[in-house]
């Protein structure tokens, strides 16, 4: 059985909402903290949830939606410096592990990182980003980032031209710190191995750091 | 000093008039440009309109050299981010943050911040003003203990400050005499005219009116 958690979540809006409904969906308690009156009456109605009204930055508040045995605390409201506020109230005065804070103004990232927010989600910088990505037609696509943005899974689609085509994979001289994960071949996904030949059309998935990727490309796709 | 106030309300205003006339270079930021006018013709420093955390903004401000860095805005989370801000990402030596909350001042007080509680300190100096005219908490920043004055009449002339002291209620810290003020101890004899001047817990205050008649 895996682990239940409690989850305080600050800020009932769609995020908060969508947010507390897939956490108790997935068998998690959860806890919801919003200023507005009406909103909370209408997430009482529709969630099994704690549903506390009041300010998520008032210490009292906070213990009413048991922050003391939460697990995690999830700020997620319109506004910055309350969502920093409650995580690092969370964290100095009630001892949570992780806080999570939602970032709605991108300036305010790395501040969020510099104050002890464990995890700034950046939804308006991954949105775009996403955009981005779909709207350009580059052979490689940053799939995700992790480990605080060191390490990144890519995608890339080798061309025809490619120079690592019709190679095997153990002479393909990948930059430092990357490696191969699998290989997408029309409907077949192969894990390569040494002796896998690399084919043009291939869709190959690989984990970088992230300073190589321009290395990768140029190796996988013959120009930067 | 080069002196950086976020937030130009009525405190803002004030203290940045105060130190621009004392010569000090002063930076005030406020999100709302219209907000200058309370600094009068006067004021001779810089005005940057924005938020107070911002971080080019700040920069922009010569944070990187300043001295002190005051949040006083009328909101206490933006007061304690631009705080933060200030102190650990810029490293400004003297940061100071205005609180409303009384919780979250204790909270952030706990937590290494310098906070001023506006609040508190008011209401503890009107309270102090309630209960006896003499007695002030605010001078050492506590609604528990605070500082009284007693003039000494006759019924304290020639007395030891020893006898007087009351352990963990009552310590004479100063006396105020025509030659200036002196640090007694338990030796020191009071003399007429004097002022004796005295850290007293709060809830002691009726008992060491009544010891001392006054």
């Amino acid at each position: 059985m895996t682990y239940k958690m409690y989850i305080l979540i600050v800020g009932a809006g769609k995020v908060g909402y969508f947010l507390a409904k897939r956490l108790s969906a997935g068998g998690n308690t959860v806890g919801i903290i919003d200023k507005d009156k009406a909103v909370c009456e209408e997430v009482a109605r529709q969630l099994e949830a704690l549903v506390i009204n009041g300010d998520g930055c008032d210490p009292r508040i906070l213990e009413e939606g048991g922050v003391a045995r939460s697990d995690v605390i999830a700020a997620v409201t319109g506004d910055d410096e309350d969502n920093l506020i409650i995580c690092q109230l969370a964290k100095e005065r009630f001892k949570v592990t992780r806080t999570v804070g939602r970032v709605n103004n991108p300036d305010n990232e790395h501040t969020f990182s510099e104050l002890g927010v464990d995890v700034p989600i950046d939804a308006t910088k991954i949105i775009a980003k996403i955009i981005e990505e779909e709207v350009s037609f580059s052979d490689f696509v940053n799939l995700m980032s992790f480990k605080r943005g060191k390490l990144a899974i890519v995608r890339v689609d080798l061309p025809d031209d490619s120079p690592a085509i019709e190679k095997e994979v153990k002479d393909v001289r990948l930059p430092p710190d990357s490696v191969l994960v699998s290989i997408v071949r029309g409907e077949e996904v192969i894990v390569p191995k040494g002796d896998t030949v690399l084919k043009s059309g291939d869709d190959i998935i690989a984990i970088t750091a992230v300073g190589n990727e321009p290395q990768l490309l140029n190796l996988l796709v013959g120009k930067l | 000093m080069y002196v950086i106030i976020v937030g130009c309300g009525r405190v803002g205003a004030e203290l940045g008039k105060l130190l621009s006339q004392e010569g000090h270079n002063v930076v005030i930021i406020d999100k709302n440009p219209a907000a200058f006018d309370r600094l009068g013709g006067a004021f001779n420093g810089l005005t940057l309109a924005g938020n107070g955390f911002d971080l080019n903004l700040l920069k922009q401000a010569g944070i990187e050299n300043a001295d002190a860095f005051c949040a006083v805005t009328n909101g206490d989370n933006t007061n304690l981010i631009s705080a933060q801000v200030a102190k650990k990402i810029f490293k400004v030596s003297k940061v100071i943050a205005r609180i409303y909350d009384p919780q979250r001042a204790h909270i952030y007080s706990a937590l290494g911040l310098d906070i001023i509680s506006g609040t508190v300190l008011f209401a503890a100096m009107i309270r102090d003003k309630i209960i006896e005219s003499r007695f002030s908490s605010y001078l050492i920043e506590s609604k528990d203990t605070g500082v009284i004055e007693i003039e000494v009449k006759n019924n304290l002339v020639g007395k030891k400050v020893g006898e007087m002291n009351i352990a963990g209620e009552f310590i004479a810290v100063a006396i105020r005499r025509m030659e200036g003020v002196l640090l007694p101890d338990a030796d020191t004899i009071l003399k007429e005219k004097d002022i004796l001047m005295a850290a007293v817990k709060v809830a002691s205050l009726k008992k060491i009116k009544e010891r001392f008649d006054l």
